[in-house]
């Protein structure tokens, strides 16, 4: 900051002194210091912040999932409803056909079933499987695009168990998803749910 | 003019970044108790030097800054200035940068160990019992290893009476939580079995591997699947 000032005292005689030297090469090296103290502060602060977002990305996520995990026949419905409203992008336009599955072994087992989320992580290596034509399935939603300011994967796993009203001992189920989360508007909303199986 | 920008850079701009540095360093450290203190003090020295060069200014009608017989006091304020900018950046890299990219590398190799680890844990030769386990230990604390290859011996005679073969391969690996010297990563893999005249067994695991960091080296602490049931 206090680096023009210098210039000012050489002005004054035929000469530079050398404390107008000195002061002037301190004024250069204090404005290299406010410059990077700037640029490490900027970046601690993107760092804090994308751990804050990821943190809250992986409760969306977990929250999503406990609510799929769940679902008991009574409440199946009104459940549904609340899923659809926290998607987005293809797995919104397509959320009856994804979550069939689900309905159906919900009213299947005719069950009470409670479900708790074992484990959420961002993930950060992903094998695809590849596709029928050998190529890897396409990851990216090209309408979402526009509309989401970022989409992250996650991986979240998942036990539940189906207590039968008869004399059946439990149903274990297992879940091992990857759910795609996307920040639309500051809200985190689910853009694709992918079983692996 | 001149005397205008002398007075702009001299005593007020420099004053001010001493401050703006303290305080910087203060966030940096997290505002322990000591530097509270220091931090108060040094502001307090700061801000009477200000209040009595104003003093004098009105009184003399010439400034720190203005001052043409007080060359070396004027050195004295900037060096003060960029001594304490000078400490906020070296304290805000080691406090801030230093251990934020520490955290980065951190969180790619420990998905990178757990993914292998997880790997060699599930895969498995009747050729070669011990390569597997061999591996997965190489990657693990000497404590952990002991336990695991223990666990393994009973597992190990098993596979191999019956000669199965095992592999597995990452789907996905993710960090759950990760700090400066613990980190808790999730791998699901898919896994196959191969015993003779059966057909091939898929399954998918997820697993958790918890490692910690000893020597600047993370070593794998426990592997156990995740599911609670």
């Amino acid at each position: 900051m206090p680096d023009e000032p210098t210039e000012g005292q050489d002005h004054d005689g035929p000469v530079f002194t050398g404390f107008g030297i000195g002061s002037a090469v301190l004024g250069v090296l204090a404005v290299a210091a406010v410059v990077l103290g700037v640029m490490i502060w900027t970046e601690h602060r993107s760092d804090v912040d994308e751990l804050h977002y990821r943190a809250r990305v992986m409760q969306a996520a977990a929250d999503w999932t406990s609510v799929l995990i769940n679902m008991n026949k009574d409440t199946v419905e009104a459940d549904l409803n609340k899923l659809h409203e926290g998607t987005v992008g293809q797995l919104n336009a397509d959320f009856d056909v994804t979550v069939e599955p689900y309905r159906a072994l919900v009213q299947k087992l005719q069950a009470k079933t409670t479900g708790q989320v074992d484990s959420v992580a961002v993930e950060s290596i992903h094998h695809a499987p590849p596709g029928p034509n050998g190529a890897p399935p396409p990851q990216q939603q090209p309408e979402l695009l526009g509309a989401a300011s970022r989409t992250d994967t996650l991986m979240v796993v998942a036990t539940s168990i189906s207590q039968n009203a008869g004399t059946d001992k439990p149903q274990t189920v297992r879940w091992n998803l990857r759910l795609d989360v996307a920040d639309v508007d500051g809200k985190l909303l689910i853009s694709r749910l992918e079983p692996i199986r | 003019m001149r005397n205008l920008l002398r007075v702009l850079a001299f005593d007020i701009l420099a004053p001010a970044a001493a401050v703006v540095a303290l305080v910087y360093i203060g966030m940096a450290l997290a505002w322990p108790l000591w530097w509270v203190s220091v931090c108060s003090v040094l502001a307090l020295l700061i801000v009477e030097g200000v209040v009595v060069n104003i003093v004098l200014a009105r009184r003399d009608s010439v400034t720190v800054g203005t001052d043409d017989d007080g060359p070396g006091l004027r050195l004295a304020v900037v060096a003060v200035a960029t001594a304490a900018l000078a400490a906020g950046v070296i304290i805000g890299y080691v406090k801030w940068t230093v251990p934020d990219r520490t955290l980065n590398n951190d969180a790619s190799e420990v998905v990178g160990i757990a993914s292998s680890v997880s790997e060699a844990s599930a895969t498995f030769t009747p050729q070669s019992p011990t390569a597997s386990v061999d591996r997965v230990t190489a990657m693990m604390s000497p404590k952990s290893a002991e336990a695991f290859k223990r666990e393994f011996a009973d597992v190990a005679k098993d596979l191999t009476s019956r000669s199965i073969s095992a592999q597995a391969t990452t789907v996905s690996a993710g960090v759950e939580a990760i700090g400066p010297d613990a980190a808790s990563v999730a791998v699901i893999m898919r896994a196959t079995q191969n015993a003779p005249g059966k057909p091939t067994d898929t399954a998918v695991l997820a697993l958790r591997v918890q490692l910690s960091k000893s020597d600047g080296h993370w070593v794998v602490d426990d592997v156990s699947p995740i599911h609670s049931r």
